[in-house]
């Protein structure tokens, strides 16, 4: 299990997302704060419509607060805008889904290869960056398979690899067991420890299953209605 | 994201609906094409009607006549004739040292009696400069051009020769006499006498043609000789009058001077410099300028009618784009999650836009070809059966390839503006929201 370092990779203060549906105003997320430090390994807990997803999509920079700021790495998100945006789920933060979001078409390779395209990484270095992330996550035959030629299990691993390409400090992990059998949950959930361990990436997962986060997470934050309800610490 | 990069994705994601794209592509080359076909006839029309043009000498040529000429003192209001130098044989010197003159030679026409064996004819006779030797009349015709400036030989219209013989060919080589009105200058210039001679020559080519596409005063001639041979023999011409009654006279004059350049580009530096001289001085460059008008206005027309093709094959572009937005909603959304940016979505559309352009301005241009030398074929199969030559009347220059290649990209560009805005502004937490 992680160790604290005392240092914020990912801090929170009120951050909030409302979306208008006519008269009304949900507030999706609501006045949430807290504090990921680095090298951690979180979870994201709550019922469906909670308002999980949509934090993530704000710490993943895919969605604009509405009020309060997230700082990322000591940039404040909250303050960029979209090129700004798109350089930073680019190079700081890695996402995975629950439906693996590969792209179908392409090899497992070429969409490992894209977010190095997008970095305009020098071709001459992505054949060998591209074989190295598959070979950490243990795919390195895989390479020129297409993702429907994958089992769910390696398609995670695969978009696992994808989200590392650009040797991102915080992954986002999105119910990233959620689409697999046991067997191969536990195998991603163990990468991703083995990642957070290793190399010291900040960890951040949503998902609705306890038993997952008591097992895997230092630190477990439960929403409910937008809001963040209890914060539980794991002590070691 | 890098060029090469964003090609490659465009590329892929072509290959990947290929069926579809190649439809979208063919709509483009089909509009190109229709293009091409109608701006190549327009150019190619333009060209036909120039050469025939250029082939007659006129563009090549400029034609001097003195302001004290009866004829331009009608004409010319604020001429002012005691200003304007005699066009004398001093004038033709300067004339003809001007650069890029080829040869300047008088207008000679007279009256003449031709006798050819027991058969006489009455016609009109014409003095025919070396540089007529390149006249399409004369080029087409048969036997050969006269062998000097100074032989005694003639060209006759087939037409006149058939008066003395029912197959013309066989007065070629034969001998003709002609009996004309030589002006003998008198002891003073206020007089001179006429004197009625006879000259044997010899004939060595038949016209089908009117030299000079029938449209100058010389080619209404039947009987050509050589100018110099025409001028030395002092032929009694119709402007010989007007010198002697006038009190000036007293150097031989010439009506008309025929300047002949060595390619038309010189026609207006001459032109310019002859009027500088203060002469009057007329080619047929104003002419053209309203044929280059009627062509300007043709091709526009033609262009307009070929480009509505394209601009349907633009709405194609624009349709299939927006399916491709659709359908690559969720693509779109996990390359903005891993970092595209706007700009790089947008760019990757105007990229597979820019590439239907491409290859469907190249197919364009090649099937417009194709259709242009079918149509020529046609026409040419049309004309032979008129019994006309064969003509081109299809030119696809290198400036129309290179420009409806060019054209097909920046409409595909500009169909592909509104799908690729559309995909830039695809909100990705939509787009990646599990369905």
């Amino acid at each position: 299990m992680s160790e604290k370092t005392g240092v914020a990779a990912i801090e929170a203060r009120g951050a909030s997302r409302y979306y208008t549906m006519g008269e009304a105003i949900v507030r999706a997320v609501d006045d949430v704060s807290f504090t990921i430090e680095r090298g951690e390994f979180a979870a994201l807990l709550g019922p469906s419509g909670s308002g999980k997803s949509t934090l993530l999509n704000l710490l993943a920079g895919l969605d604009r607060l509405s009020g309060g700021s997230i700082v990322v790495d000591g940039r404040d998100l909250s303050m960029m805008g979209s090129e700004a945006l798109a350089r930073y789920r680019r190079l700081t933060v890695g996402m995975i889904f629950q439906s693996f979001n590969l792209v179908p078409t392409m090899t497992l390779a070429d969409n490992i290869e894209l977010p190095l395209r997008f970095a305009e990484t020098p071709r001459s270095e992505r054949r060998d960056r591209v074989m190295e992330l598959l070979s950490n996550v243990g795919l390195a035959q895989r390479a020129d398979h297409k993702p429907t030629e994958l089992s769910g299990g390696e398609q995670q691993r695969g978009a696992i690899a994808r989200a590392l390409a650009n040797r991102p400090s915080v992954l986002l992990a999105d119910e990233p067991t959620g689409n697999l059998d046991s067997r191969n949950g536990q195998e991603v959930m163990t990468l991703l420890r083995d990642l957070n361990e290793k190399m010291g990436v900040t960890v951040l997962m949503v998902t609705h299953d306890p038993a997952l986060a008591t097992r895997y997470a230092r630190q477990s934050l439960h929403m409910a209605d937008g809001k963040l309800v209890s914060t539980v610490e794991v002590l070691q | 994201m890098i060029r090469q990069d964003l090609m490659e994705l465009a590329g892929r994601n072509m290959r990947n609906a290929r069926f579809r794209n190649l439809l979208t592509t063919m709509g483009i080359a089909v509009g190109v094409a229709s293009l091409v076909a109608m701006l190549s006839l327009g150019i190619g029309l333009q060209g036909f009607a120039n050469h025939q043009l250029m082939k007659s000498g006129m563009f090549q040529t400029v034609f001097v006549t003195s302001k004290q000429d009866i004829r331009n003192q009608e004409e010319n209001a604020d001429a002012k004739p005691e200003e304007s130098p005699l066009l004398n044989d001093e004038a033709r010197t300067k004339i003809a040292a001007l650069p890029g003159v080829e040869e300047v030679s008088p207008e000679v026409r007279a009256t003449a009696e031709v006798d050819y064996g027991d058969k006489t004819n009455i016609t009109l006779l014409a003095g025919l400069p070396q540089s007529a030797k390149d006249e399409e009349a004369v080029e087409k015709m048969k036997g050969r051009f006269f062998s000097s400036a100074t032989a005694d030989e003639v060209l006759l219209q087939r037409e006149f020769a058939k008066k003395f013989d029912a197959n013309p060919d066989s007065v070629l080589g034969k001998t003709l006499v002609v009996r004309y009105a030589e002006r003998q200058t008198g002891g003073d210039s206020s007089s001179f006498s006429i004197e009625r001679k006879e000259k044997p020559f010899k004939i060595v080519g038949l016209l089908d043609e009117e030299p000079f596409g029938g449209m100058r005063m010389i080619s209404r001639a039947r009987v050509f000789m050589p100018t110099q041979t025409a001028e030395a023999m002092n032929l009694m011409q119709q402007a010989d009058t007007q010198q002697l009654v006038r009190a000036t006279s007293g150097v031989r004059t010439y009506s008309m001077l025929t300047v002949r350049m060595k390619s038309a580009s010189y026609a207006e530096k001459v032109e310019g410099a002859v009027k500088k001289m203060n002469y009057s001085a007329y080619s047929y460059l104003d002419a053209t300028k309203s044929i280059r008008r009627f062509f300007a206005v043709l091709d526009m027309f033609l262009g307009i009618f070929g480009s509505l093709a394209l601009a349907v094959a633009s709405l194609a572009i624009v349709n299939t784009l927006v399916m491709a937005v659709l359908e690559r909603r969720r693509e779109i959304g996990i390359m903005k999650a891993l970092g595209a940016s706007d700009g790089d979505v947008k760019k990757l559309f105007f990229a597979e836009a820019a590439t239907m352009g491409l290859i469907g301005g190249a197919m364009g241009v090649a099937l417009g070809w194709v259709i242009g030398r079918a149509i020529n074929f046609g026409t040419n199969i049309y004309l032979h059966r008129m019994k006309m030559p064969a003509e081109n009347l299809w030119t696809v220059p290198l400036w129309l390839v290179v420009g409806a290649v060019g054209f097909a990209v920046l409409v595909s560009v500009l169909a592909g503006i509104y799908p690729a805005a559309r995909a830039a502004k695809l909100d990705p937490v939509q787009a990646l929201r599990y369905e």
